[in-house]
């Protein structure tokens, strides 16, 4: 997938495309309003990252006019901009997501992926994960055709790993995604554990969960 | 002015009432005050007034007699009055005046106006009498002419009658003018009063009008404290602009700082003991994003950034929120005990805020209680009829000496605990005052602490 990274601080779009290359995307970085413009008159794009505050121009109007170069292409907002009326500008202009900086490149990733699936059918109907699979349009874990009961809290946990399979997630990462503002600020909590140990507990009951991995002292991973 | 609420002692009340005045009533109250005083020392002086008038005038008159007498003496001769008589005398009907010529021996010489007495016609009288030497046809004579002091301090009673009356009215007359001037002199002051002072809402509106007034002293104030409004405004603002400003700006190196740090962690050469420590930069860093975003979150809600126009049935959500933190009470092992009508309903309300506001109040219930503990949570109509919210917990409580201070930004109080970053309660207060819930925070250390959040009666029903 070839993806344009509109962002006019270099290390954050350094760091967005040593990320994306990981998963194998394909980047290409515009810092300023108006190689913005010029790339995406040269080239077609499966994804553009648009950042909203350009030296040199309003990252919606690059919005407008890109929805005409590249009408297939989906569109994420980051932005430090947190003005509810830019959000709203931004969605109405066609935009599939928005992210507020600061935000983690995990959580960029997996909306991508999420964004992926809806716009371009990418119909897995289930994940596997070892012996057990997941069907994430429909929110369900399956051992065999077996449907297996998890709360809400550790299906997002595990539909979180599973999307970002093969790489570490902390436990701060998780946390943001899970409770998101409600995160609150005890840094040393354990509630990811207690999600972890409770979610193989109902799994070990089926089949093994050696695929689901704790990475001593950094996080969790599921591994291929 | 209202009188302080609260326990005060009475006296103290008393004099607080007395203190309390309002400057036209103090005015009214002097103004009265002092014209009584007037009419008093008049009163009492009156009576010593008129009988001084009478006499004077009554000297007066017997001076004009006699002068008349003397030119009529001059004129005519003495025997005009003597006929051939050595003396005169002469009375009214009613005995009431007399005039007598005496000759008298030489080289007396009188000249003097006295009270003294007289027998005419066999009747004791006493009279108010001129005496008056003078000389004629080379012999001197005694001028007498009297008036009866009786007739003098006739007209005094009704006298004094008529004036205390014209006095009382004129009185009457110049307290209603002056209360009247009084209340058109003091209209701006009372309209400074109101349209400045009472009920002041922060942040002042902008466009203030200046209250129309012909007296310098008034426009002065007036003018001073519309600079200051305006002034506290700029400072307020520029506080907002700065908090806003600062948070942005830091957003961006934070992103920075966040995604390298992940970069570094999914990179295959860093090993475990760098991912150790890089786990705990990113803890770090995730601690100051949080920081960042509690100030930006204040400083939007006090720009008004939030629309207020959701509908929020206020069990559902709680129940919503006790979901998202279910894991936090079980890991404490505490009870929480939910007491709201389903049925109550707020409107004109932000969600997301009111749903921030009451989680920061359940996760501090939380995060200081005790472990086993109970968490209150209690909503019913009070006095008004206004909808009151009770989030009560039996946790280690607050000193009293810290309660004024809690909502403040960065102020940690709970020292021994060591958590909180003295943002989560500056958040709900500013997301109450957003949404005019007033929040009273009753608390004993050792037995826990409760918040009340009291709504205003237009956003409950």
């Amino acid at each position: 997938m070839k993806v344009l990274i509109v962002e006019d601080e270099k290390t954050l779009a350094y760091e967005i495309e040593a990320f994306l290359k990981k998963s194998f995307y394909v980047c290409d970085l515009a810092h300023s309003f108006r190689t913005g413009v010029e790339q995406l008159e040269l080239n077609q794009y499966d994804f553009i990252l648009i950042d909203l505050s350009l030296p040199d121009g309003d990252g919606l109007e690059i919005l407008k006019t890109a929805k005409k170069s590249n009408p297939e292409a989906a569109y994420i907002i980051i932005t430090a901009r947190t003005h509810l009326k830019d959000r709203v500008s931004g969605l109405d202009l066609g935009a599939d997501d928005y992210l507020a900086k600061p935000f983690y490149l995990l959580e960029l990733q997996s909306r991508m992926q999420a964004i992926a699936r809806r716009k371009f059918n990418i119909n897995e109907d289930r994940i596997p994960m070892g012996e057990f699979s997941m069907d994430i349009q429909k929110r369900l874990i399956f051992y065999g055709e077996q449907q297996i009961e998890l709360s809400r809290k550790e299906f997002d946990l595990l539909s979180y790993l599973l999307l970002n399979k093969n790489r570490v997630l902390t436990r701060v990462q998780l946390c943001e995604h899970i409770w998101g503002s409600f995160a609150g600020d005890d840094y040393d909590s354990n509630y990811i554990d207690a999600h972890i140990k409770n979610i193989r507990k109902k799994l070990n009951a089926y089949a093994g969960t050696e695929w689901l991995e704790t990475v001593r002292g950094v996080g969790y991973r599921v591994k291929k | 002015m209202p009188v302080p609420n609260g326990l005060k002692p009475s006296a103290e009340l008393v004099i607080g009432l007395k203190n309390n005045m309002k400057l036209s009533v103090k005015l009214t109250l002097f103004i009265t005050g002092s014209k009584l005083v007037i009419v008093l020392i008049f009163i009492t002086a009156l009576p010593f007034l008129v009988k001084e008038i009478a006499s004077q005038y009554t000297n007066y008159t017997l001076k004009q007699q006699k002068s008349k007498v003397i030119s009529i003496v001059n004129k005519k001769g003495l025997d005009y009055y003597l006929q051939g008589d050595d003396n005169y005398g002469s009375y009214t009907l009613l005995k009431e005046e007399f005039i007598a010529f005496v000759p008298v021996k030489e080289k007396v010489n009188i000249d003097t106006i006295k009270d003294a007495r007289r027998i005419i016609e066999g009747d004791t009288l006493n009279y108010r009498i001129l005496s008056h030497t003078f000389r004629n046809n080379s012999k001197n004579y005694l001028l007498e002419i009297g008036k009866t002091t009786n007739s003098i301090e006739r007209y005094n009673k009704p006298l004094q009658r008529f004036a205390l009356w014209v006095l009382v009215g004129l009185v009457a007359l110049s307290i209603l003018i002056d209360l009247t001037f009084i209340r058109v002199l003091l209209r701006p002051l009372t309209m400074i009063i109101k349209s400045k002072l009472i009920n002041r809402k922060f942040p002042f509106k902008k466009g203030q009008k200046r209250v129309p007034t012909s007296t310098s002293d008034f426009r002065y104030l007036d003018e001073s404290l519309m600079m200051l409004m305006r002034q506290i405004d700029e400072a307020f603002d520029k506080e907002r602009e700065f908090t806003s400003n600062a948070s942005h700006e830091l957003m961006t190196p934070i992103s920075i700082l966040q995604n390298k740090l992940e970069n570094l962690l999914n990179d295959e050469q860093t090993s475990e003991a760098s991912a150790l420590a890089v786990v705990e930069t990113m803890k770090t860093v995730d601690r100051l994003k949080n920081i960042t975003r509690s100030l930006l979150l204040i400083s939007r809600i006090e720009n008004e950034q939030f629309i207020r126009n959701d509908k929020v049935v206020l069990r559902t959500l709680f129940d919503d929120i006790i979901e998202e933190i279910r894991h936090r009470l079980e890991e404490k092992d505490l009870n929480i005990l939910v007491e709201i009508d389903p049925g109550v309903e707020l409107h004109d309300v932000n969600k997301d805020l009111l749903s921030q506001l009451f989680f920061n109040l359940i996760h501090n219930a939380i995060k200081f209680n005790r472990d086993k503990g109970t968490i209150f949570i209690k909503g019913f109509y009070g006095e008004q009829g206004r909808y009151e919210l009770t989030i009560r917990d039996t946790g280690i409580g607050i000193p009293a000496e810290d309660l004024p201070f809690i909502f403040d930004r960065f102020r940690k109080t709970n020292l021994h605990s060591h958590v909180g970053y003295g943002l989560g309660l500056a958040i709900v207060k500013s997301i109450a005052l957003y949404h005019q819930i007033h929040i009273n925070v009753e608390s004993r250390v050792g037995e826990g602490t409760a918040f009340r959040l009291i709504f205003d009666d237009r956003k409950s029903g």
